[in-house]
C-alpha cells in the first residue's frame, strides 16, 4: 500500500469515525460491542443455584452460566428471580439468598452484591438513583410482613425498608412510570390490588383494585386473583386468570374488560409491544391489538412441552420475536423458543435449570 | 476452649472417681440378631454392626453406617438432612426398625439417619432387599434393625464414653446394665452437640449456622415371670435441634426441632410347641421447623401412632414352623399443612420356615393390609439357602414390597390425593456366600421392579399433587468380605464393601440423581497387646445430580480416610484419638455443601 493511499484512508476513516461517534443514532454503522455479551438475550435460570445463559441476536450461538465464567466460579445465589437494570449495570434479584449481584450488563464483571436487609427479594426498579425492590420475607404469612426496601446504589445498601404487606397481598412485579411505582400486591393468584407508590414520599398513593373471582380448589372456594400486569400509552394493562382490565392511569378508573375463556385454563404473562397485547394460555400464545374488544380465538402459536409445572415459565415479546421458556423438570438444563410474531419457530436453544426470564442488551 | 479445658478436668475427675471400683466385666463381643429377623432371611444377607463397632464411629446412624455397609447417604451438609438410598431407591424405600417397629416418619415415609443417635443400642442390624411382608411400608431397598438386647444373665456394668473433637463436638455415651435371672434393666444416655462451623476447603467460606444438638434417652426392663412368660418394655425419647447450614451468608438462617418418643410393651409366652408375642406400641412424632429463626413463626408437625401385634409362631415339628402376625395401626396426624386426620391400617400375615436339613432351609410368606386409605397389594416371599459344603452356600430370594401412601401424600391440604395406591417392588436377588476358615466373602446380585412410584406433579388447577407415575429398575451387585485373625498377642479384622448400583428410570433410561455407581468401604482393625490402630476408608463414585444425567454438574467422585489410635490403660479404660479425613480430601456429597477436612477426636471409654 502506497503512502499516500494509507493516508487517505486514514484521514476518510477518521472522519467517518468522528461523524459517527458524534451521533448515536448514525444507523448504518453497527455498534461496536461493549463486552462479550452485548447485542444478545440473557435468559435467566433459576436453579439450583442461578445462571444467566447468553444468546446471540442472530440466534446462531449461546454461552451458559457466563456469571459463573466471568467470575471465577463465584455464582448469583439460589433460585434467581428477575433482573432490573440501570445504565450499564444489571442487578439480579435471588430470591433464595436474599441477595443482588451487581454485574456490568455487556461484560458481567461483578460490581458489588446487595448482601442484607433483603428478605425473598422478587422484582426491583430504579427510580432517581435509589433501587426499590419488593421483598415477600416469610412466605407462610399469606403476605402480611412483605416490605419494600430502597436501596442506595452508591453504597449498594439497604437505606430504609418500608413495610407493605398485609393478608393476600404479598407484593410481586413493581414498574415505574411517569416518576411513580406500581407494584403488584397479589402473589401465586391471590390478591387483587396494584398499589401506586409515590418515590418522594414514599407512601402508597392510591391502590388500583383488580377483578377476583371465587373459584374452588379442593373443594374449599378460594379467590382467584391478578397474574400479571403491563403499563402502555396511559394505561395499565392487568391480567386477572381470566379478565383482562384496562385502567386509566390518570384517573386509575377501569375503562374496559375482556373475558378470556379457554378451554386450556387462564391467562397469563402480559406483554405489550407495538400495540399489540400478548398473553399465554397454557403452552399457547394468543394476541390480539390493544384496542380490541373480544379475546382472539385462536392461538397465535402452541409450543411443545413435557415440563409438568414448568409451561410458560419465561415470556416475552420484543424487536418481532417471541421468547417462551420452558422450566422443564427442574433438576436438569432446560431450553427456550423463539419465534417470530407469525408463530414460525426461529430456534430452539438449551439454556439453564428452570428459565424464568428474558433481558435484552441490544 | 475454655469449655473443653472444663471437659477434660471432668473427664479426669470422673476417671479417679471410677478407678476405685474394682467390679470387672469383660465384654466379649457378642453378636445381637433379633430372633425373626435371623428365622427369616434364609435367603438375604444379613449384616451385624456390634455395639463396640458403633463406638468406632460418630454416633449418628448416618456416620455408622456410610463407613461399614453399601448404603450411599445423600446428606446436605455435616449432620444435615440426610437420607439413604438403599441399592439405588428412594429415601422412603428404606424401613427402619426400632426393636421391630417400623418407624419411619408418617409424614413423609423417611427416616432422617441424622436424627439417630447410635449410642442408644446394643446392635443395628442391616438386611439388604425386601422384607415387607414382616416389616411393613418402605422394606423394598432394604431393612435397618436398631436393636436393643434383654438378656437374664446376671451382670452389674456401667459403660462411659466421652469425646470431644472438632468444631467444638461432644460426644457422650452413658450405659448402665443391671441383670438377674428375673430381671434385666438397661438405661442408656446420649448426648451429640457440634458447633459444626468447619472451614470450607475449596474457598474462604465456612460452615455458617450449622450447630446442632441432640439427646437420647433409652431405658430397656425386661421381667421373667417364670419359664414361659417374659415382659420387656423398651423406652426412647430422642430431643434435638438443628439449624440448617447456609450456602451463602446472606440467606435466611433456619432451624429445625424434633421429639420422638417410642414406647414398646412386649408379652412373650412360650412353650414348646407355641411362642406367642403380643405388642403394644406407641409412637409419637413432632416436628417444628423456623424458616427464619430471627422470628418465632414455625411450621409443624404431630403425629402419633398406636400399634398392635400380635405374633404366633407353632412348631409343628423341629423343622416346620408356621407364624402368623396380625396387627393393627392407628395414626393420627395434623400438620401446618395438614388437616386432623387419622387412618386405620390392619394387617395379617402368615410365614412359613422349614428347615430341610442341616443344609437346606427355605420360607414362605404372604401379607396383606386392609386399610380404607389407599390401595395395598397382596405382598408374598420366597426365600432359601443351600449349604453345599463348608465353603459353599447359595441364597435366593424373590419378594414383593412395598411403601404406603405417607400423611403428605394423601392428606396434604392443598395437593393431597386420597386416591394414591403404594409403591410396589419386585424383587429377585441370589446370594453366594463362600468361607474359609476366618475368612468370608458374600457376593449378592438383584434386580428390583418399582412401578406405581409416587411423585408430586401439578394438576390441571396447577398445584402440586402426588401420583402414581414412575417406574424404575434398579440392580446391581454387593460384595462383603470379613476377614478375622487372632495369634498371640495380635488381633486384626477386615471389613471390606463394595456396591455396584443402577437405577434407571424406565421411561428415560437415566439413572436416578444421586445414586452412585460404584461405592465401596474398608474398615481395619489392628490390635497388639494394649494398643489399637483402626482406619476407615470410604470411596464414594461420582453422582448425577441432573435428571438428564448431564455429566457436566456431575460431583466428583471422591475417597475418605480415617485413622485411630487407641490404648487401653487399664483393663477397662481406654484412651484413644482418631483423625477424620486424613488426606484433607475437599468433597461434597450434595452440590454446593462443602463437607469439612481433616479433623479430630479423643476420647475416653470407661468399663466399671
Amino acid at each position: 500500500m502506497k503512502l499516500t493511499k494509507f493516508l487517505a484512508a486514514a484521514f476518510i476513516g477518521s472522519i467517518l469515525f468522528t461523524s459517527c461517534s458524534s451521533d448515536d443514532d448514525f444507523s448504518d454503522q453497527p455498534d461496536e460491542p461493549l463486552g462479550n455479551y452485548d447485542n444478545g438475550i440473557l435468559v435467566l435460570n433459576e436453579g439450583g443455584t442461578g445462571t444467566v445463559t447468553y444468546i446471540s441476536e442472530d440466534l446462531q450461538t449461546s454461552e451458559q452460566a457466563i456469571y459463573q465464567t466471568v467470575n471465577d466460579g463465584d455464582d448469583i445465589g439460589a433460585y434467581a428471580q428477575s433482573i432490573f437494570f440501570d445504565d450499564d449495570l444489571a442487578y439480579i434479584i435471588s430470591n433464595g439468598s436474599n441477595l443482588i449481584t451487581v454485574v456490568n450488563r455487556y461484560t458481567f464483571e461483578l460490581v458489588g452484591k446487595v448482601d442484607s436487609g433483603l428478605e425473598v427479594p422478587r422484582y426491583g426498579v430504579v427510580e432517581n438513583g435509589k433501587a426499590y425492590v419488593t421483598n415477600q420475607g416469610d412466605l407462610t404469612d399469606g403476605g402480611v410482613d412483605d416490605f419494600l426496601t430502597i436501596i442506595d446504589l452508591e453504597t449498594l445498601e439497604v437505606e430504609q425498608t418500608i413495610p407493605m404487606g398485609a393478608q393476600d397481598e404479598a407484593l410481586e412485579y413493581i414498574k415505574e412510570e411517569g416518576g411513580l411505582l406500581y407494584i403488584q400486591k397479589a402473589s401465586y393468584d391471590t390478591g387483587n390490588k396494584i398499589a401506586v407508590f409515590n418515590p418522594t414520599t414514599n407512601t402508597v398513593d392510591n391502590t388500583i383494585e383488580t377483578y377476583t373471582y371465587t373459584g374452588t380448589l379442593y373443594g374449599a372456594p378460594k379467590d382467584f386473583g391478578l397474574n400479571s400486569f403491563e403499563i402502555e400509552d396511559g394505561f395499565i394493562y392487568s391480567l386477572s386468570g381470566s379478565y383482562l382490565e384496562k385502567f386509566n392511569l390518570n384517573t386509575l378508573e377501569l375503562e374496559s374488560s375482556i373475558s378470556l375463556d379457554y378451554e386450556g385454563g387462564d391467562a397469563y404473562n402480559i406483554d405489550i409491544e407495538d400495540d399489540q397485547i400478548y398473553f399465554t394460555v397454557a403452552n399457547s400464545v394468543y394476541t390480539m391489538s390493544i384496542n380490541a374488544d373480544a379475546a382472539p380465538e385462536d392461538a397465535l402459536l402452541t409450543y411443545n412441552t413435557n415440563s409438568a409445572w414448568g409451561v410458560m415459565y419465561g415470556f416475552e415479546v420484543e424487536d418481532d420475536r417471541i421468547y417462551v421458556a420452558d422450566g422443564g423438570d427442574f433438576v436438569s438444563d432446560s431450553f427456550v423458543e423463539v419465534y417470530d410474531l407469525e408463530g414460525n419457530l426461529l430456534s430452539n436453544i438449551t439454556v439453564g435449570v428452570g428459565p424464568n426470564g428474558f433481558y435484552f442488551n441490544d | 476452649m475454655k469449655h473443653f479445658l472444663s471437659y477434660i478436668l471432668l473427664l479426669g475427675v470422673i476417671a479417679s472417681a471410677f478407678s476405685q471400683t474394682d467390679s470387672i466385666t469383660v465384654l466379649e463381643e457378642v453378636l445381637v440378631v433379633p430372633t425373626k429377623l435371623k428365622e427369616f432371611s434364609s435367603g438375604q444377607t444379613l449384616t451385624t454392626l456390634s455395639d463396640s463397632l458403633l463406638l468406632q464411629n460418630k454416633p449418628s446412624l448416618t456416620s455408622v453406617l456410610n463407613y461399614n455397609t453399601p448404603i450411599y447417604f445423600k446428606e446436605n451438609g455435616l449432620g444435615m438432612v440426610s437420607s439413604p438410598s438403599f441399592r439405588g431407591t428412594t429415601a422412603s424405600q428404606t424401613a427402619v426398625l426400632w426393636n421391630g417397629i417400623n418407624i419411619n416418619s408418617r409424614f413423609n415415609g423417611q427416616t432422617d439417619f441424622n436424627t439417630i443417635n447410635t449410642g442408644s443400642y446394643d446392635a443395628i442390624n442391616v438386611r439388604g432387599g425386601g422384607g415387607s411382608v414382616i416389616y411393613g411400608t418402605g422394606a423394598i431397598g432394604g431393612t435397618v434393625h436398631l436393636t436393643n438386647n434383654v438378656d437374664f444373665k446376671r451382670q452389674f456394668s456401667n459403660k462411659l464414653y466421652l469425646g470431644y473433637g472438632s468444631f467444638d463436638t461432644y460426644d457422650t455415651r452413658y450405659q448402665l446394665k443391671a441383670a438377674n435371672k428375673k430381671w434385666s434393666t438397661r438405661v442408656s444416655y446420649s448426648r451429640n452437640q457440634s458447633e459444626n462451623d468447619y472451614d470450607y476447603l475449596e474457598s474462604d467460606n465456612y460452615n455458617r449456622n450449622g450447630q446442632f444438638y441432640n439427646n437420647s434417652l433409652n431405658a430397656v426392663v425386661g421381667f421373667r415371670a417364670n419359664s414361659s412368660n417374659t415382659f420387656k418394655l423398651y423406652s426412647e425419647l430422642f430431643e434435638g435441634e438443628r439449624h440448617f447450614s447456609l450456602i451463602r451468608a446472606s440467606e435466611n438462617k433456619t432451624k429445625y426441632q424434633d421429639i420422638n418418643l417410642k414406647n414398646l410393651l412386649e408379652w412373650e409366652y412360650s412353650n414348646r410347641k407355641i411362642t406367642s408375642i403380643t405388642r403394644v406400641a406407641f409412637l409419637k412424632e413432632e416436628y417444628k421447623y423456623f424458616p427464619n429463626i430471627e422470628t418465632d413463626s414455625y411450621t409443624f408437625g404431630e403425629a402419633n401412632t398406636l400399634i398392635g401385634k400380635y405374633d404366633l409362631s407353632y412348631n409343628f415339628s423341629e423343622k416346620i414352623k408356621l407364624n402368623t402376625i396380625l396387627s393393627h395401626e392407628y395414626t393420627d396426624g395434623k400438620g401446618s399443612s395438614i388437616p386432623n386426620n387419622f387412618r386405620n391400617i390392619s394387617s395379617g400375615a402368615l410365614l412359613l420356615k422349614h428347615q430341610v436339613n442341616s443344609k437346606l432351609a427355605y420360607e414362605a410368606a404372604a401379607r396383606k393390609e386392609i386399610t380404607q386409605d389407599y390401595e395395598s397389594p397382596f405382598l408374598f416371599s420366597f426365600g432359601s439357602g443351600y449349604r453345599f459344603n463348608d465353603y459353599y452356600k447359595l441364597k435366593l430370594n424373590v419378594s414383593k414390597n412395598f411403601r404406603i401412601p405417607t400423611y403428605n401424600d394423601l392428606y396434604w391440604a392443598t395437593g393431597g390425593n386420597p386416591d394414591l395406591a403404594a409403591e410396589e417392588a419386585l424383587q429377585y436377588e441370589l446370594g453366594n456366600e463362600f468361607t474359609y476358615k476366618n475368612l468370608k466373602l458374600t457376593l449378592t446380585g438383584y434386580y428390583n421392579d418399582i412401578d406405581n412410584m409416587i411423585r408430586w406433579l401439578p394438576n390441571s388447577s396447577g398445584y402440586w399433587s402426588p401420583s402414581n407415575v414412575d417406574e424404575v429398575a434398579t440392580y446391581g451387585g454387593e460384595a462383603v468380605l470379613n476377614w478375622k485373625k487372632q495369634f498371640n498377642n495380635h488381633q486384626i479384622a477386615i471389613n471390606s464393601t463394595y456396591a455396584y448400583t443402577v437405577s434407571k428410570n424406565k421411561e428415560t433410561k437415566n439413572q436416578l440423581i444421586y445414586v452412585p455407581y460404584h461405592k465401596a468401604t474398608t474398615s481395619v482393625y489392628y490390635a497388639y497387646q494394649k494398643f489399637f490402630v483402626e482406619t476407615q476408608a470410604l470411596y464414594n463414585g461420582e453422582v448425577f445430580t441432573r435428571s438428564d444425567n448431564n455429566p457436566i454438574y456431575n460431583l466428583n467422585d471422591y475417597f475418605l480416610w480415617n485413622v485411630g489410635l487407641g490404648y487401653q490403660f487399664k483393663p477397662h479404660y481406654t484412651i484413644g484419638g482418631k483423625v477424620r479425613n486424613v488426606l484433607n480430601t475437599a468433597y461434597e456429597n450434595v452440590e454446593n455443601r462443602q463437607m469439612p477436612g481433616t479433623n479430630y477426636t479423643i476420647y475416653l471409654t470407661l468399663n466399671f
